[in-house]
C-alpha cells in the first residue's frame, strides 16, 4: 500500500495524541482506530497501516526479549529487568522464550539493541574470525 | 738541219696541229669538267669519310675504355655497397635476434612471475578454506558438546554476564 505524506503526518498526530506520559496509551490507541475506521474516508487505510507501524515500534522499543535454553534463575531475571528498566525506562516489559539454539547463555533483544552472551553468538563470532 | 726541214720531215702541218690542240684542250676541259672533277669530289669525300672514320674509332675506343673504366668503377662500387648492406643486414639481424632474445626472456620471466603470483594466490585461498572448515568443524564440535558438559553454575554465570552487560 502507498502511503502519502498526508497520511503519515495525519497517524503521527494520532500517534503523538495516544502518548500519555511518554507512554502509549492502549485504550486512546483502540479509541484512534475505531474513530478512524467511523470516519470511512478514502486514505484511512494508509492512516491505520502507518499507525499500526509506528505502534508496533513503539511496543517493539518497549519490550525485551529475553531468550536462554534453561530457565533464568530468579534473582538473574531480577537483575535483567532492573537493568532493562534503567536503560530503556518502566515501560519496559519482558518476555521469557526457550531458545534451545542458543546452546547456552542468555540473549535479550529490545527494539533493535541486541545483548548475546549465548555461546551461539560466541562460536558465530569465532567461525567468522577464521 | 733547219727546223722547217724537221717539222717537213715528220710531217708536220700546223693548222691541222692547232686543230688537234684546240681539240684536245676541249676534250681536256670536258674531261676535266665533268670527270676528273666529280671523281676528286669524290675521293675527297671518301678520305674525308674514311678520316671520319678512324676518328670515330678512335673516339669509340676511348668511349669504350672509358666506360670499362666506369663499369670497373661501378662494380667497385657496387660490391662496396653490397658488403655494407650485407654488413648493415648482419647487424640488423643480431640486433634483433638480441632483442628477441630479451623479449622472450621477459616474457619467461613473467610468465615466472605469474605462476609463482598464481601459486601463492592459490596457497593463501586453499589456507583460508582450510581455517574456514577447521573452524566450522571446531565450531560444529563445540556446539555439540557445550551444552551436554555446561553445568547449571556455568549457565548461570552466562545469564549473569549478560545481565552485567545490560546494567553495564
Amino acid at each position: 500500500m502507498k502511503i502519502n505524506k498526508r497520511a503519515k503526518r495525519e497517524a503521527e498526530q494520532l500517534f503523538r495524541l495516544c502518548l500519555v506520559n511518554r507512554g502509549l496509551d492502549e485504550n486512546r490507541v483502540r479509541h484512534v482506530v475505531q474513530r478512524v475506521v467511523a470516519a470511512d474516508r478514502r486514505d484511512s487505510p494508509a492512516i491505520l497501516s502507518h499507525f499500526w507501524r509506528l505502534v508496533k515500534l513503539d511496543v517493539a522499543r518497549h519490550t525485551a526479549t529475553i531468550e536462554s535454553v534453561t530457565v533464568v534463575p530468579a534473582d538473574v531475571q531480577a537483575a535483567i529487568e532492573a537493568g532493562l528498566m534503567r536503560r530503556y525506562g518502566p515501560r519496559v516489559t519482558t518476555i521469557f522464550a526457550y531458545r534451545p539454539a542458543l546452546i547456552a547463555g542468555v540473549r535479550i533483544q529490545v527494539g533493535s539493541d541486541v545483548y548475546d552472551g549465548s555461546v551461539q553468538a560466541r562460536l558465530t563470532a569465532l567461525q567468522k574470525s577464521f | 738541219m733547219r727546223p722547217e726541214g724537221i717539222l717537213a720531215t715528220f710531217g708536220v702541218d700546223w693548222s691541222h696541229l692547232l686543230a688537234q690542240v684546240i681539240s684536245f684542250g676541249i676534250v681536256c676541259v670536258i674531261l676535266y669538267r665533268f670527270a676528273y672533277r666529280p671523281v676528286l669530289v669524290m675521293l675527297e669525300a671518301r678520305r674525308q669519310q674514311i678520316a671520319l672514320g678512324l676518328a670515330n674509332a678512335e673516339q669509340i675506343t676511348a668511349e669504350l675504355a672509358r666506360t670499362e673504366a666506369q663499369r670497373q668503377e661501378v662494380m667497385v662500387q657496387a660490391n662496396a655497397q653490397a658488403n655494407t648492406l650485407i654488413d648493415q643486414a648482419r647487424a640488423a639481424a643480431a640486433r634483433v635476434r638480441e632483442q628477441q632474445t630479451q623479449k622472450a626472456i621477459a616474457a619467461a620471466e613473467q610468465i615466472t612471475i605469474s605462476a609463482r603470483e598464481a601459486a601463492a594466490r592459490d596457497h593463501d585461498r586453499m589456507l583460508a578454506e582450510l581455517k574456514r572448515e577447521v573452524g566450522r568443524l571446531v565450531v560444529e564440535a563445540t556446539a555439540a558438546v557445550t551444552g551436554k558438559i555446561l553445568t547449571s553454575e556455568d549457565q548461570r554465570r552466562l545469564a549473569e554476564e549478560t545481565a552485567r552487560r545490560v546494567a553495564a
